[in-house]
């Protein structure tokens, strides 16, 4: 297993840009998933790692090795596909040992490695039938045997989930992070998904057109968001984002929001420096559903974070273990988090706490976080 | 009674086509059928005769020709037309910027008449005014192709025709089926480390494999329906030596005047072609059921 | 900057194939060109040999010639009577087979019923039978009901021998549409010929227009019939061609019989032109699955 560096790197396709400077950097045996919306080039970085495609300028570094400029099959890397991409006329065994076949390996010792994967995968039934005749889960099963039996330095998976069913992908997505836990290896994972990235990643790269907005880790990308893109992106549901003005009142900061009616509402905001520039000007006010409860579980009022507002009940979206309710507040609707067994309903008002500590704020021109 | 008559309509608007293909195809089938067992001459007659036309057609020499050219000329027609079609269109694959151009240039032969290609390569391969004369001028003396008039190389000319004629389409067909290839397969054959050439061999062409079959039953279909080539080309000659079953069909039943043996060799073209054809379409529509 | 051993090998390949690719493009137009450059020369010219060359003299001669004035059976005429028997041959027949093909493609989709399978492996299989099976019971049916030799009976002939290719393409073409737009046109109150009008013929653009092609070229480019089932005013022009070329006593006028051959095959090469794209993609489509 060797760590991944990537620096610099753009790539063109004639005269259109498709990735923009991107700097990576992934430790030995770590997981880095890249995440975005479709287009934003996460699959077009994820083969240039492979060398399936060429890049402008800049480098890559597998191991202590640059690889820019070698051919796919000779830079130690193993890729799994959306779509598996098994070959179709050959067996389970042959197309694990396909890769083994055209280094020119031998039969036997072919044979071996083969057995010893399907083993690890459990696959080791299925070997002597085609792709045809295999579920979606076993597929997959055999793409990653595929991929283990070279031995690669670097995993990547370019969404390999994307064409299971919900509850396979839940399954598979386990079986990966177990994979990745027992070999230890270093992996490359692009995806759509949020929370795939937020499960299985050790480090997030968000991208979008082409640029990388925020490389972090998952606790950082989802608590510390550094622009309004990857709060949105990132966590289901989204992050609340309402416009307020900062006002001076008596040396504290506060955030004032207008809602429908046209009162005003004001929240004590401390502690963000950044804030102190943005006197009467107008920013956008970030705070999670999670954030947002009702009085059963904020038994700590004496927390100064802690806000109590009261709000007029929209819509109550029952989800088992938690209640979504979407709420008016500051002109626009904001959905919160109560607890399952709450009774709430549409048309209600009630009081709901605000935990103003994870609250975030963004320049509304340049969307980047005010910190 | 509305919902009598929903019931009722699908049938009555499939009944004319049914009916149409009942009678003209396979009534006639039976028509025919019967004729091979009687002795007609120029007209039909009616009296069963048994098997006595199928024992004097295997033993017409004619006929023997016939049969022989045909298996020379289906087997090459096939051969060379998937061949070149599947080369043309592995080439056209590789991202040519003149596909565009170049792909109607390779199929626009299919929309021809045979008897319009007959026409075009009767010419150009005759000694006198084509190929060998142009040679001649050019001053290269030598050059012999006469083929066209040469009693066992004549059937290779029909060949060469038929070829141009059918290539391009069998071309479009494999073309089709390269486009249908997953790109994430070429993407896992790179990674393993399988060149170019390799990829074709082990992968990708026989993934091809419904591509080969459907070309292979169109073909086949084709050379033993020959019949308007052979009529432009060479006219079934030079003397016989370019009869296939088609023209001797025709032959026998309007020229010869002996309509039972005609007969009796258009069953025998009709058992070839069943004997391809339904296997084919049997596992074809199964298939379609299973899936 | 990325290295590439590759590049220069890859430029190499491609040069080959683009050679390999024109070789080719030579050899499908050679007959083609050789027919058009020589039916711009007077007979003179051809005689003395040089097929390749492009003609010292222009001459629209042969063209004229070949349209009205050949020389074919017995008659002088041209070949511009048979391009009109050929036409009222073909435009009825290519209808008619392409309206029946759709609504055997309908009803074998969407209304099916016990035995459908048997009708449509039967309908099928008569696309693949030889023409020559047919033959004497065909000229004995036509003869009967007077149709012998006319255009309406060689109509008749092209139809039945082509409803087997249009139903299969209309089916093909109809099994991909969900049934589910049937059933919510049925709640809609639609019946049987209204959801055929309004729902499935309004997006069938592409499969009507591989039908009339598919139809056109072989109807157009038939021999067989033409020549067993017609006689003077019904000879379409592939026979009449065929005469001129073959049983041309004394002189042969090989400019004429090319600008025939020509004259022969510029509907189909220009319905291909203008429409072929969308043909070949209809027809990989799925039109025909074999």
């Amino acid at each position: 297993m060797a760590k991944v560096t990537i620096s610099d790197l753009y790539k063109s396709y004639g005269s259109v840009e498709v990735l923009k400077g991107i700097n990576l950097h992934i430790e030995d045996g770590g997981f880095l998933v890249l995440v975005g919306p479709s287009g934003c080039g996460k699959s077009t970085l994820l083969n240039t790692i492979a060398g399936l495609e060429e890049i402008t300028s800049g480098d890559i570094e597998i191991g202590k090795n640059s690889v820019a400029g070698l051919h796919p099959s000779k830079r130690n890397i193993a890729m799994v596909f959306q779509s598996y991409a098994l070959y179709p006329n050959m067996t389970v065994s042959q197309n694990i040992g396909f890769g083994m076949e055209m280094k020119g390996i031998d039969k036997n010792e072919r044979e071996i490695s083969i057995n010893k994967v399907a083993e690890t995968l459990q696959i080791s039934e299925l070997l002597n039938r085609k792709p045809g005749q295999l579920s979606g889960g076993q597929r997959q099963r055999v793409a990653m045997g595929r991929a283990i039996v070279r031995e690669p330095e670097v995993f990547l998976f370019d969404e390999p989930l994307s064409n299971l069913d919900a509850k396979l992908r839940i399954d598979m997505r386990t079986e990966i992070k177990r994979l990745h836990q027992r070999l230890g290896s270093t992996i490359i994972y692009v995806t759509h998904d949020q929370v795939e990235a937020m499960t299985l990643a050790t480090k997030i790269a968000v991208l979008k057109d082409g640029c990388i907005q925020q490389f972090d880790t998952p606790y950082e990308i989802y608590n510390n968001p550094s622009n309004m893109f990857v709060a949105n992106f990132m966590g289901a549901p989204a992050m609340n984002l309402i416009e307020g003005i900062v006002v001076m009142k008596n040396k504290d900061i506060e955030f004032e929001m207008k809602n429908n009616k046209g009162d005003v509402i004001s929240l004590p905001i401390d502690g963000v420096k950044g804030l102190e520039n943005y006197i009467n000007k107008t920013v956008i006010f970030g705070i999670r559903p999670e954030s947002i409860n009702d009085l059963e579980l904020s038994g700590k009022k004496s927390n100064k974070k802690l806000v109590e507002k009261a709000v007029e009940i929209d819509v109550v979206e029952p989800a088992g273990s938690d209640t979504y309710a979407i709420v008016e507040f500051g002109g626009k609707q904001v959905v919160t988090r109560l607890n399952g067994n709450s009774v709430v309903a549409a048309g209600e008002k009630v009081k709901l706490t605000f935990n103003l500590s994870q609250a975030v704020f963004f320049d509304i021109d340049t969307e980047e976080r005010i910190r | 009674m509305k919902n009598y008559l929903q019931l009722l309509l699908p049938r009555i608007v499939l009944a004319p086509s049914f009916f149409l293909i009942l009678v003209f195809v396979y009534g006639f089938i039976i028509y025919t059928g019967y004729l091979s067992l009687t002795d007609s001459r120029m007209l039909p007659t009616y009296e069963f005769m048994g098997w006595g036309n199928y024992t004097k057609l295997f033993g017409l020499r004619h006929w023997k020709i016939a049969v022989n050219n045909l298996a020379i000329f289906a087997i090459l027609y096939i051969l060379f037309c998937t061949v070149i079609g599947l080369l043309l269109a592995i080439l056209l694959d590789q991202k040519i910027r003149a596909e565009g151009f170049l792909r109607p240039i390779f199929l626009y032969p299919m929309a021809l008449s045979f008897i319009v290609t007959g026409t075009a390569w009767k010419w150009f391969l005759d000694p006198g005014i084509g190929l060998e004369h142009i040679m001649h001028q050019w001053g290269w003396e030598s050059f012999e192709f006469g083929w066209i008039k040469d009693r066992t190389f004549a059937i290779y000319t029909v060949v060469i025709a038929a070829v141009w004629q059918s290539s391009g389409f069998v071309m479009a067909m494999f073309l089709a089926g390269l486009r249908g290839i997953d790109g994430e397969i070429m993407k896992a054959a790179q990674i393993d480390g399988a060149s170019g050439f390799r990829i074709y061999r082990r992968i990708i062409i026989p993934m091809l494999r419904p591509a080969f079959l459907s070309a292979f039953v169109i073909l086949a279909h084709l050379s033993i329906k020959a019949y308007d080539l052979v009529i432009a080309l060479t006219n079934g000659g030079p003397g016989r030596a370019t009869e296939v079953p088609a023209t001797f069909m025709y032959s026998y039943t309007f020229s010869r005047n002996q309509m039972g043996v005609g007969a009796t060799s258009a069953i025998i073209m009709l058992l070839m072609i069943f004997s391809i054809i339904i296997p084919y379409l049997y596992s074809e529509l199964r298939s379609e059921k299973q899936s | 900057m990325s290295k590439n051993s590759i590049t220069s090998h890859i430029k190499l390949s491609r040069i080959f194939i683009y050679i390999v690719l024109i070789i080719f493009a030579i050899y499908y137009l050679l007959p083609l060109y050789v027919m058009l450059v020589n039916s711009l020369k007077p007979l003179e010219e051809i005689r003395g040999g040089g097929m390749l060359y492009l003609p010292s003299v222009w001459t629209l001669d042969p063209w004229r010639a070949a349209w009205s004035s050949a020389q074919i059976g017995v008659d002088p005429s041209g070949l511009r009577p048979y391009f009109w028997n050929s036409i009222s041959m073909v435009v009825p027949a290519v209808l008619l087979s392409t309206v029946l093909g759709s609504l055997n493609g309908y009803v074998l989709t969407k209304w099916q019923f016990k035995g459908h399978g048997v009708v449509f492996g039967l309908l099928l299989l008569s696309c693949f039978i030889p023409f020559q099976i047919v033959l004497i019971p065909m000229a004995k049916l036509l003869g009967v009901f007077g149709l012998a030799g006319t255009t309406s009976g060689l109509v008749l002939v092209h139809l039945v021998y082509g409803v087997g290719f249009t139903t299969l393409f209309f089916r093909n073409y109809y099994a991909a549409f969900p049934t589910e737009i049937i059933k919510a046109a049925q709640i809609d109150g639609a019946g049987f010929f209204r959801i055929f009008w309004r729902v499935l013929l309004p997006s069938s653009g592409p499969i009507i227009v591989v039908s009339v092609i598919w139809q056109f070229t072989n109807i157009w480019n038939d021999f067989l019939f033409g020549a067993s089932f017609a006689d003077f005013d019904s000879t379409p022009i592939t026979v009449a061609l065929n005469n001129l070329v073959n049983s041309s006593t004394g002189v042969k006028e090989y400019n004429v019989h090319f600008a025939g051959a020509i004259l022969a095959a510029l509907p189909t090469l220009v319905v291909y032109i203008v429409s072929g794209r969308y043909f070949v993609r209809g027809l990989m489509a799925g039109a025909v699955k074999g």
